[in-house]
């Protein structure tokens, strides 16, 4: 069993690469804050079971590989679902990017991201101390 | 996951287009106010006409991301101002002489504007290089 196999550190591993792929949503929606027609976007956050696995926010019909030579399916980098119930107000000119509502998502992901690697941080030094070198 | 360690590199990448973006903006509307008052150098003829920048997103693939890029810089086509002044040599037959259709306040709301998308874009890539700190920060355990 590697050390990844933990649910501990399986699931903060999954909410980081949630917030890293949240950040990108949202420098994307930052950065095409003029653009016509533009609609901001937003992940759905994951909701994680008993045993530390992502549940419920994966695509239902997630590929797996189950040999090492399979290649990875393109597009299979954002896992994560979106959020298609965010509230917006729309420009005349069809952007309806709200920078104020951006920048609070921004620091929110941001603080949150400090917290899950805190976590992760303090969970590794958890494992020391049980081997005894912490 | 094949983007896994680039996708902080992606987030800047895609803040860092909005910035070109914006500041290419700032080129255009400091054009259109620094020749707010140009007239045409022949009698009768049109004088600066004012300049409209474009953004569009478009699909980077070496990004896999929506990047903004500024698009075409498309001329204004509202009246240009017209005043009576016989005197100036850029007048024409009747003595009337036509000023761009340059209005400083709209230019500067303009300004306020880009300034407030290229502020949000530098605090996108400082969060994220915060973000960054923070992985590299459970290294020290």
């Amino acid at each position: 069993m590697s050390i990844n196999d933990l649910p501990v550190l399986s699931a903060l591993r999954t909410k980081m690469q949630w917030h890293q792929e949240r950040q990108r949503v949202l420098s994307e929606n930052v950065s095409n804050s003029d653009t016509p027609n533009f609609r901001p976007r937003e992940l759905v956050e994951p909701k994680f079971d008993k045993t530390g696995a992502a549940a419920g926010s994966m695509g239902p019909l997630a590929m797996t590989v189950t040999s090492v030579s399979h290649m990875t399916p393109s597009g299979a980098a954002s896992s994560f679902d979106q959020n298609k119930n965010a509230g917006f107000e729309t420009r005349p000119a069809g952007n309806a990017v709200n920078l104020e509502e951006e920048m609070m998502k921004s620091a929110n992901n941001q603080m949150d991201y400090a917290a899950v690697t805190s976590l992760y941080s303090k969970s590794l030094h958890l494992l020391k101390t049980a081997i005894g070198k912490g | 996951m094949a983007n896994d360690s680039s996708d902080f590199a992606r987030s800047m990448a895609i803040a860092t287009s909005g910035l070109r973006a914006q500041a290419g903006r700032m080129r255009v509307i400091s054009e259109n106010i620094a020749n707010a008052d140009s007239t045409s150098p022949t009698a009768g003829g049109d004088p600066y006409r004012r300049k409209v920048p474009t953004f569009s997103s478009a699909l980077d693939r070496t990004l896999d991301a929506q990047v903004v890029t500024l698009g075409k810089i498309k001329p204004d086509q509202s009246n240009f101002r017209v005043k009576y002044e016989p005197s100036n040599p850029a007048a024409d037959a009747s003595g009337n002489v036509k000023y761009p259709n340059v209005n400083s306040v709209v230019e500067m709301t303009d300004m306020r504007d880009a300034q407030r998308s290229y502020e949000a874009n530098v605090n996108i890539i400082s969060a994220t290089r915060r973000m960054i700190q923070r992985t590299l920060d459970i290294l020290k355990t």
